[in-house]
């Protein structure tokens, strides 16, 4: 099977859509920890993954979003690490093998531990590295085809999750970080740049760089603009689907896929590398978009000419 | 005094805790106004401090900076204060807290430290906190506000909760209910019967004022 850095090289990557929203629909609960689901609720997680090969995507993201010591401890999960990670690796892999002539790869998800650096909170250099260190050998031993470090905020601790990934194996290290738009341009909520997230990740490592969640597409569209320009990694986008509006308690996501499809063909025209959903995607985005890639309706090397 | 003024304002603009301290300092040693020097000096600080953050010049770190700035200046000039007999006007009296279920503690933390560094008395319950615990603290605290944070679509559901459970015990009309958080909205509040809506410290800050006005 060819590595997933070999494959960026020849063509864009369709990642697959969210997770966390639809484990919502599914019916997880009151503030619940997601990965608990990869072992009392197996068979709705790989369904999931299951869904989203069969609508075309070619990357799985393991439900371990949280799945950091720090941030399970926050659900007094900690000790609980190693199974939750572990079947959530299983669980990608299994739904894979319903598919063995696609060759799809299982990205090892990281997110933030849920902690702060000083000022704004007590959180340490070490800590921040040793809760990444652990679910990084957990991921490796389980298989993983790269790490998948998102939704960071704060460029000091994508850096030090970044470059601890890098330290501990020689699986590709892909990072995202997600950004909000400000008049004087796009910022983290700690005040990071684009620019210099990408030269810092770079240096700490880092095979691929981008940006997920929170932004609309037309802002989207401008930042992958900007982050290809700057860039010397590839780049991945994984936008939301729209903003979420609340009906009867409920988060809905209103961009439909056929929208979605057209927003991502967007972003694949700024060059980005590899494009996916975040927050409310659906098998059917990520379907609508695959429909897009193949029947050629997107710039790039899959064009049919 | 002006000058002395100018520079609080600029130390708690600049999150520099040490100069707010020195400052503080200074202002017993002179024995000038510690009232004044807060609400014309460090206060007018922090507001601009939350006017450049709402217009994206400032981030978080630099937010919190500033606040713990103001903190650390009026943690010095209380005694003083107290010794004069004066103290600064409280606001309102404010009970804080992310709702059960959600541990997102940030948001609120920093909303309960804009309220209390700009004149309001706050009780902050943390996070996860059950909906029983909002109403029995807001009555020992004899609390004006009732501010209930929550970050996930699955918690937002504990805010109406809250407001339920003091409808229950005939003490809604104490207490002003804001909510915030993520994915609330003023829609939100108006359907859950809340008194108000808030989408950050700052405008959290506004709203309590518009209500004690």
């Amino acid at each position: 099977m060819t590595g997933f850095l070999d494959r960026l090289t020849v063509g864009p990557v369709l990642f697959d859509g969210a997770m966390g929203s639809m484990l919502l629909t599914a019916g997880l609960e009151l503030g619940a920890a997601p990965e608990v689901w990869n072992v009392e609720r197996p068979e709705v997680i790989k369904k999931i993954h299951h869904d989203y090969l069969a609508a075309g995507a070619e990357v799985l993201t393991t439900n371990t979003f949280g799945g950091t010591p720090l941030k399970l401890a926050a659900h007094g999960l900690a000790e609980r690490c190693e199974e939750l990670n572990f079947a959530g690796v299983r669980l990608a892999m299994a739904a894979r093998a319903e598919f063995p002539d696609r060759g799809a790869f299982i990205a090892g998800d990281i997110g933030p531990c849920g902690k702060f650096f000083s000022p704004v909170g007590d959180l340490d250099q070490k800590s921040a590295a040793a809760s990444v260190q652990t679910q990084v050998e957990i991921f490796a031993a389980a298989g993983v085809d790269f790490f998948l470090i998102e939704t960071m905020v704060d460029l000091r601790e994508a850096e030090i999750a970044v470059r601890t990934a890098r330290q501990s194996s020689d699986i590709p290290v892909v990072v995202t970080m997600t950004f909000d738009k400000k008049w004087r341009g796009y910022f983290t909520i700690m005040g990071d740049k684009p620019s210099a997230a990408v030269r810092r990740l770079s240096d700490a490592g880092a095979d691929v760089v981008g940006a997920n969640c929170t932004l609309a597409a037309p802002d989207m569209i401008e930042l992958a603009r900007i982050l290809v320009a700057d860039s010397p990694l590839p780049i991945l986008i994984q936008p939301n689907a729209g903003q979420p509006e609340m009906f009867d308690g409920q988060a809905v996501y209103r961009v439909t896929p056929e929208e979605f499809a057209v927003d991502i063909k967007k972003i694949l025209d700024t060059g980005v590398a590899a494009v996916g959903g975040c927050c409310g995607t659906t098998p059917e985005h990520i379907r609508a978009v695959a429909e897009h890639m193949h029947h050629g309706n997107v710039a790039g090397k899959t064009q049919v000419s | 005094m002006t000058d002395l003024l100018n520079d609080c304002r600029e130390a708690v603009l600049k999150g520099d805790r040490s100069f707010a301290e020195d400052l503080a300092r200074r202002v017993l040693g002179e024995n000038a106004d510690p009232l004044k020097t807060i609400e014309e000096g460090f206060v007018p600080g922090l507001r601009e401090a939350g006017r450049l953050w709402d217009e994206g010049e400032l981030f978080l770190p630099e937010l919190v900076l500033a606040a713990e700035a103001m903190k650390a200046a009026t943690v010095i000039l209380q005694p003083a204060l107290e010794k004069r007999g004066e103290a600064r006007k409280v606001r309102g009296r404010v009970v804080i807290g992310t709702i059960e279920g959600d541990i997102h503690d940030i948001g609120k933390t920093l909303v309960a430290t804009m309220l209390s560094a700009n004149g309001y008395e706050t009780r902050d319950l943390g996070a996860d906190v059950p909906v029983q615990k909002f109403v029995d603290e807001a009555e020992s605290f004899d609390a004006d506000f009732i501010c209930i944070s929550a970050l996930l679509t699955t918690t937002m559901g504990g805010q109406k909760k809250v407001i339920e459970a003091l409808k229950e015990r005939s003490l809604r009309e104490m207490y002003r209910v804001l909510v915030g958080g993520a994915p609330c909205s003023e829609k939100w509040a108006a359907q859950i019967g809340a008194d108000g809506y808030a989408g950050d410290a700052v405008s959290t800050v506004q709203l309590a004022e518009s209500f004690s006005t």
